[in-house]
């Protein structure tokens, strides 16, 4: 057990055993390598099952719409999941007052994939520390650099630190270099308009409409997803190219002021699919427009989600410019 | 009879077969391998330890085909022949070869002759490749497969390292391969070896005998709540899965065509029905579905187990849900919680 862990289990059992929760939202110790379970834990005793590293892949703010209202949760949150919490109480999905955020600032999600490109599937045991994550295969231990190993949505990560925990566990870490998300925009932004249509065929195409990308997006929940709905029918049934452009497309613009940039959807695809440069450039347009980004604050309503008088109408003839 | 086939003269073999069939083999595609058209060697992924990400099931029954040609108008109907290929499957492993005899049972038996796979099924030869290092998330020594087992399958290949140890099992596999080099006794003991140590190496994943009994009287039991509970209820289990076969059936109206497309009970809006009740309301009732499918309801309707082993739920699940645990902890409620009563 890594000392952060520990923190961790004395501050969960804290919260249980004094009733200031209902439930931790965590992860339990995986039954396949190198995949934590997120989970929820209610008592004390199963406590003792609580891991944390990083392979611990979910956003787990996931699970904030899955309990009813008055439900008092505990959850264990990285920066992503602090400002995806703070998105869905925007969305007045769950009480801030019910809720009580575990922060860990947040050193980058591994890639499992990645991890097992290098080391084989057959894995014993692994150990994850500050820059290196040592894995024990059958044939042979690897001692792999960690940076090369994270998931690249954690490459590109502006804000590490929980924004708003009411807990908070671990030192700070420095903020990322918000260039690097808008670099990766622009060069997408750069290419001709059948260079973008291609990248975006070549990775909306791969799609098997599994829909994982949706289930794991915390800011995807809800009832009746618009494919889902058959009267009327508003996007081809099938992985026909029609289909899944018009998936990839419908999924990213609902995601507009409201995305996090966690790469959830991508840990999650099962294809390997590239989503984040449509929600980055969504989230590029929504700070160059409105000097607005998701998360950062648990009041403020997404541009698109609220109306002024004062509101900028440049898509309108004779509207206001600026 | 056992045959020698060198490495080096696969290509050869892969170029004449292309001449009569259309050639399928795992080739490289991004970071993973999928069945495509042989184009080079180089592009072979037969040293993986395991399958392709996507499960050949979809070779014989793609995700999404259409099926039927209309004019809504006019009342007209159309129907879409279905074409036999000439093909070769090569380099499909065991566990995904058996699950297309699985799948048997569903679209060419009895009053279910299914036209579109009968036709695919009747020209298609499956060549397998035997798994010297099964995965650490391959559990098929425990679902009545192996690494090494022929069920399905018109030929065998066993990786000897600088050549191929060959099996034929159909009198077709004997016209596709001919002439090759008898297989000589050290040859054929090394490859025994070489399939028992494989077979040994992969631990017991459960207990199979008895479980369906076990799963059917822990049916309404609260320990599928648990089991579930981080699920995302996304249908990577079911759309990877080599024996899932359940599909549904939409009019694509704008293009005069009905479609069968691949759709899974993992899916709220599978089992929902027009008044809007849904008997499969939650993520609990929908994962309980998937394994009883397979660990029990199989058994009743095709006398057989719905399960191969090829572990592509478990190496995918995005919340790392293994149903190996799953099928272990249900087991063990049904041992523990039950008969404590």
């Amino acid at each position: 057990m890594t000392e952060l862990e520990a923190k961790i289990r004395t501050e969960a059992a804290r919260l249980l055993s004094e009733g200031l929760v209902d439930v931790v939202v965590a992860f339990r110790k995986e039954d396949a390598p190198l995949r934590p379970q997120p989970a929820f834990f209610t008592n004390v005793e199963d406590l003792e099952n609580l891991v944390y590293n990083g392979l611990c892949a979910n956003n787990l703010a996931n699970y904030l719409t899955r309990f009813p209202q008055e439900t008092r949760i505990g959850m264990l949150v990285r920066g992503c999941e602090n400002r995806s919490v703070n998105a869905l109480v925007v969305e007045k999905q769950h009480s801030r007052e019910k809720l009580t955020l575990i922060g860990i600032p947040c050193t980058g999600i591994i890639d499992w994939r990645k991890v097992v490109a290098l080391t084989g599937e057959d894995i014993l045991a692994y150990e994850d520390s500050a820059h290196t994550l040592t894995v024990r295969a059958r044939h042979q231990t690897f001692a792999l650099p960690r940076q090369e190993l994270l998931h690249s949505s954690c490459l590109r990560c502006v804000h590490p630190n929980p924004l708003s925990a009411d807990i908070l566990l671990g030192e700070m870490l420095p903020e990322g270099d918000p260039a690097l998300i808008r670099e990766r925009v622009e060069s997408f932004e750069a290419l001709t308009r059948a260079e973008r249509t291609a990248y975006f065929k070549q990775e909306a195409e791969r799609c098997i409409r599994c829909y994982a990308c949706r289930e794991a997006c915390p800011m995807c929940y809800c009832e009746e997803c618009f494919v889902d709905h058959n009267t009327p029918r508003w996007t081809e049934s099938g992985t026909t190219p029609a289909g899944t452009h018009a998936w990839h497309i419908i999924r990213a613009f609902h995601q507009t002021g409201r995305c996090t940039s966690c790469g959830a959807c991508e840990r999650a695809c099962p294809m390997d699919i590239q989503m984040t440069y449509l929600t980055d450039k969504l989230g590029k347009d929504m700070w160059d427009s409105y000097q607005f980004a998701a998360g950062m604050d648990d009041q403020t309503q997404p541009p698109f989600a609220s109306f002024t008088l004062d509101d900028k109408k440049h898509f309108q003839v004779g509207g206001k410019q600026s | 009879m056992k045959y020698i086939l060198p490495k080096h003269e696969l290509n050869a073999l892969l170029e004449r077969w292309s001449a009569e069939y259309a050639v399928l083999a795992p080739q490289k595609a991004g970071a993973y391998s999928e069945f495509l058209p042989f184009t080079a060697p180089s592009e072979l992924c037969l040293e993986e330890p395991h399958n392709t990400r996507y499960p050949p099931k979809a070779l014989f029954f793609p995700q999404s085909e259409a099926i039927l040609k209309y004019k809504q108008n006019l009342g007209q109907l159309e129907s879409i022949e279905a074409v036999p290929q000439k093909r070769v499957i090569f380099g499909i492993r065991p566990c995904d070869a058996k699950a297309v005899t699985l799948l048997d049972t569903v679209f060419a038996e009895g009053d279910n002759q299914d036209p579109f796979w009968l036709a695919r099924r009747a020209e298609t030869l499956l060549i397998g490749l035997g798994c010297n290092e099964p995965g650490a998330t391959c559990f098929c020594t425990s679902t009545e497969s192996g690494p090494f087992h022929t069920d399905g399958l018109d030929a065998l290949l066993t990786d000897l390292g600088g050549e191929y140890l060959i099996e034929l099992l159909s009198e077709r596999a004997v016209g596709l391969f001919g002439g090759l080099t008898p297989a000589n006794p050290t040859q054929q003991e090394s490859v025994q070896n070489l399939q028992q140590a494989a077979e040994q190496a992969l631990p017991k994943a459960f207990e199979l005998d008895g479980l369906k009994d076990k799963l059917d009287r822990v049916f309404d039991q609260d320990v599928w709540a648990q089991l579930s509970e981080s699920c995302l209820g996304c249908g990577i289990c079911t759309f990877l899965c080599p024996t899932c076969f359940c599909f549904d059936l939409v009019d694509e109206a704008q293009r005069d065509t009905r479609v069968r497309n691949w759709d899974t009970c993992m899916f709220r809006v599978y089992s929902l029905e027009a008044s809007a009740h849904n008997p499969r309301p939650t993520r609990k009732e929908r994962t309980r579905q998937r394994l009883m499918h397979k660990y029990s309801y199989w058994w009743e309707h095709a006398g057989k187990l719905g399960c191969t082993g090829c572990g592509r739920c478990v190496r995918y699940c995005p919340v790392g849900l293994d149903i190996r645990a799953m099928l272990r902890k249900a087991s063990a409620y049904e041992s523990e919680a039950l008969h404590a009563n």
